[in-house]
């Protein structure tokens, strides 16, 4: 899947050349002088549209801007036979709830959990330039949800009743055109406006008719914060990674992307703690994909022996071009990577994300600066 | 994809020199509308509307479906438009241009937003049934003019069509064919009308029902929506070259008038169909309707 | 009508606490997409709107290059975010009125901007609404006109927009007209939305949707013209704001 706006990076073979060399050398020299490790400066703001639950803003350098607004609202559940194992004497008409009202409190806390759908959360992504059944949105969209999606625990919190459910509706614009990969933008932005998500809390109990408190001051964090202003848990973070040789690089630009051999999309979360748990935090690797690298696109250079201008001869037919190609590996002529990673490789990458004070830690912790 | 041939600089400059000179091409006043032929079909509903050379066809039907959950006690009223290539070698089919994005946003804005139609009467059992009205407008010639002429197509054979009479006793309701019970007009609130105004060097010169060089040599355009109570319906000035305000609140008197006019020829062009279709005075005695 | 609006005539204050002649906050900035030639953000009340400019470009591949007859061709997305209404809604594409408002917004500028200095290209306007509270139209050809202005894209005036309505469909003598209204009041009241071209009396956009007598009208009109020189003067202290700390962060 090659995200196709991406690959208009217009760089000859000498200059992709160029750039693969010094992002090979150890420690790789990267264009804007960053280390492997380290992300652009971002400027973030959350909370910034008064209409929506949550809502978030970042902007990197190049100036590729994403807004994520996110929305909730109430919904009737569907029906389900096997709601919970008391469920089915009552569940003809949400009306009588009266009868188990005694030990009503104890089981309320215990039916929110596995109750959540997936199709509570929907999740829709608008690039300019793209419609909304271009491959690019939908496979952005899937790679995000996929994320959120995977925890039981938001999916359980957008439970009300067993007759109503709050449906999140996450919105996200992508108001620059697709300059990088917009993969981290889209997932640090959605995970800015996760975070400042409120609902209304709950007046009514149990299966009434669900009444919410029209304070704003008492609405309550779709992802809880302790006393201490810590969160129990955050949402999941994607991150763009890619190789080049036995190097690994983190947020690569357009550039550089350009001449990556590998190119993997990591989504990690914070594991839930219990109040009292002082350790320190775990990660949790969600989902790994690669994406398709927009350097096989790449045009390829031609090396000193296939030049008829350098004294070569050029090649005959195209099998025998690629034939010639095969043989030659002369430094300096840009050749697109071919093939695949090295599972070894694959095991670094994941050890460097999830490690403790690891890449993903150190984002997190660079959000949790922007909070509100 | 096809495009429409543009006039030359000759032309362009001959039309706006003639203007300048109180001068129409085809010899109209500025003010004058293109002769105005309506034919009725044989079902009731069908207008076929000629303004000059530009031939729009209206069909009103109806029928019986369940409302809007969220507007229970309102039938539903639709007019779609379709541009067949028929009418200009630049329209093609399933493409949309902004000439047919406009004159439906138009006529969706001057007859169904303004209620000309009553929809609450359109309800047979609330949340239910009700009448389904849908209006098609067909373009079968187009020689500038597309949005009034269109606009007179629909109320005309609004007014024209009869729906279905309907008895509703508790949770039956009978539909009577058209032998059973002569069928009932359509209540109408009021008869919008849209007039189109054509403007030359700012505002200086101003035209009604441009025709279709008219139309591509103007600087902009102003369609305004009335009836003949003098109450605008919609006005709309995509842009164009600017005007003053007062020429603006001008082409409203102007379009009062013009309205009138038409509304009452609609009127006498009804009645006289009537007249037709009511061979041996009959439909006096067969109307189911009560007088009010 | 479901909306109580009758206070008004006890009060002479409308809902969010305006008197009939006060426009609601405006607050714009230019220049806030690095990425874009020309950008600015633009909040009337709750309308909260950003508008991107590219260009004048090439135009994109397939739709023919550029404009006829050597001029620039101006095209128009406007892109209504889910979240922006009260209501969480998803519009199709294609949606009639979002073409309607393109193209408004394409036939006020082509006619606005200086387009045969750039034949055979194409200006993209890109318009994304995050809020909605009224004045939809008149938001996004105020936010244009400055992110037009901020690509340095030569125009012939300030294109301002701005709304007005009447408290009343009637022709009764007690209707007072209405600056600058927000959605609420859009929904009950007529309104017609004016776009002036310079400081002038020129109109160059006049929409209205909504039924009223034609002697409310005048009113209407002369209140909104009066609007929009107000906005003209906000957007023009923008303007000069952006270039003043402009020319002074070059200095310095």
């Amino acid at each position: 899947m090659a995200p196709a706006a991406t690959s208009q990076v217009l760089l000859s073979p000498a200059e992709l050349s160029f750039l693969h060399s010094s992002l090979l050398l150890q420690p790789p020299v990267r264009p804007d002088g960053r280390a492997p490790n380290q992300f652009r400066p971002l400027v973030a703001e959350t909370d910034i549209l008064p209409g929506a639950n949550g809502s978030a803003r970042i902007c990197f350098p190049d100036g590729t801007e994403a807004i994520v607004g996110i929305k909730a609202e109430v919904e009737k559940s569907q029906w389900r036979a096997n709601l919970s194992e008391d469920g089915a004497h009552l569940g003809t008409g949400g009306g009588d709830v009266e009868m188990e009202e005694d030990g009503g409190k104890p089981q309320e806390e215990a039916s929110s959990h596995g109750n959540g759908e997936m199709s509570w959360i929907e999740l829709s992504i608008e690039i300019p330039g793209f419609r909304d059944d271009d491959p690019l949105p939908i496979f952005l969209a899937a790679m995000l949800s996929e994320g959120l999606l995977a925890g039981e625990e938001l999916k359980d919190r957008l439970w009300i009743n067993r007759r109503f459910h709050w449906k999140l509706y996450i919105d996200i614009l992508l108001l620059s055109p697709p300059l990088s990969y917009p993969l981290p933008l889209l997932s640090l932005t959605t995970h800015l406006a996760l975070l400042s998500s409120r609902i209304p809390k709950l007046k009514s109990e149990q299966d009434e008719d669900p009444l919410f408190d029209d304070d704003w001051e008492a609405s309550l964090y779709l992802y809880p914060k302790l006393p201490t202003g810590k969160r129990i848990d955050r949402p999941p973070i994607t991150l763009l990674v890619m190789a080049v040789g036995s190097n690994i690089i983190f947020d690569p630009s357009k550039e550089e992307l350009a001449v990556a051999e590998a190119v993997l999309a990591v989504s990690v979360r914070e594991s839930q703690r219990r109040e009292n748990d002082t350790s320190g935090r775990r990660l949790n690797l969600l989902s790994i994909r690669s994406v398709d690298s927009p350097s096989r696109l790449t045009p390829s250079g031609v090396p000193n022996t296939m030049n008829t201008a350098t004294g070569g001869s050029a090649p005959v037919s195209s099998q025998d071009a690629v034939a010639q190609r095969e043989s030659i590996d002369q430094k300096g002529v840009w050749n697109p990577p071919r093939g695949g990673v090295k599972r070894a490789l694959i095991t670094r990458i994941i050890k460097l994300v999830l490690e403790p004070n690891g890449v993903a830690q150190e984002v997190m912790d660079g959000l949790n600066g922007v909070e509100v | 994809m096809p495009r429409e041939a543009e006039p030359s600089l000759n032309e362009r400059e001959f039309i706006h020199q003639a203007l300048r000179e109180q001068t129409r091409i085809d010899g109209r006043a500025l003010d004058a509308f293109r002769e105005l032929r309506l034919q009725f079909g044989d079902e009731r509903g069908v207008v076929d509307v000629r303004l000059g050379k530009t031939r729009v066809i209206a069909r009103i039907s109806a029928e019986v479906v369940a409302p809007y959950p969220d507007r229970k006690f309102d039938g539903i009223f639709t007019i779609t438009t379709e541009f067949s290539p028929m009418a200009s070698p630049a329209f093609e089919v399933g493409r949309y241009t902004s000439d047919e994005i406009i004159l439906s946003r138009i006529l969706e804005k001057a007859i169904r937003r303004s209620s000309a139609i009553d929809t609450e009467s359109l309800c047979i059992i609330a949340g239910l049934k009700c009448f389904f009205i849908r209006a098609d407008v067909h373009i079968i010639d187009h020689d500038g003019g597309l949005v009034d002429a269109s606009c007179i197509a629909v109320m005309t054979a609004l007014q024209h069509f009869r729906r279905p009479d309907v008895s509703v006793e508790g949770e039956n309701v009978t539909i009577y064919s058209l032998r059973e019970r002569e069928p009932v007009p359509l209540s109408m609130l009021h008869h919008p009308l849209c007039i189109t105004f054509s403007y030359y060097d700012s505002g200086e010169i101003v035209l009604v029902d441009a025709n279709r060089l008219e139309e591509q040599t103007r600087e902009g355009e102003v369609i305004i929506a009335m009836n003949m109570h003098g109450e605008v319906c919609q006005i709309s000035k995509f842009g164009g070259t600017p005007v003053d305000a007062l020429v603006l609140l001008n082409c409203t008197n102007v379009a009062l008038k013009k309205v009138q006019t038409i509304t009452k020829f609609i009127q006498r062009q009804l009645e006289e169909d009537m007249r037709k279709r009511d061979v041996g005075g009959l439909m006096a005695e067969l109307s189911a309707e009560n007088e009010r | 009508m479901p909306l109580d609006t009758s206070t008004y005539a006890l009060s002479l204050l409308r809902l969010d606490g305006r008197r009939w002649n006060e426009l609601r906050r405006i607050h714009a900035q230019i220049s806030t997409q690095a990425a874009a030639d020309g950008s600015a953000y633009l909040e009337m009340g709750n309308t909260k709107v950003i508008c991107t400019v590219s260009g004048p470009s090439e135009g994109r591949r397939g739709q023919g290059q550029g404009g006829e007859g050597g001029k620039a061709r101006i095209e128009v997305e406007v892109n209504l975010a889910g979240f922006a209404g009260v209501e969480r809604k998803k519009r199709a594409r294609g949606d009639r009125r979002i073409a309607e408002l393109q193209h408004t917004l394409t036939q006020a500028y082509t006619s606005t901007l200086l387009t045969h200095l750039y034949p055979h290209s194409t200006i993209l306007i890109t318009l994304h609404i995050l809020s909605l509270d009224g004045s939809l139209l008149a938001a996004t050809l105020n936010a244009a006109t400055l992110a037009l202005i901020d690509a340095g894209i030569p125009m012939s005036n300030y294109l301002v927009a701005c709304t007005a309505g009447s408290t009343s469909f009637e022709e009764s003598d007690n209707a007072d007209p209405l600056l600058d209204l927000n959605g609420q009041e859009e929904q009950e009241l007529p309104f017609v939305t004016v776009g002036i071209l310079g400081d002038g009396d020129k109109v160059s956009v006049l929409v209205m949707e909504s039924r009223v007598q034609m002697s409310r009208l005048e009113t209407m009109l002369v209140v909104a013209v009066d609007g929009c020189k107000r906005v003209r003067e906000i957007l023009d202290g923008v303007v000069r704001e952006h270039g003043r700390n402009m020319v002074e962060g070059a200095v310095g």
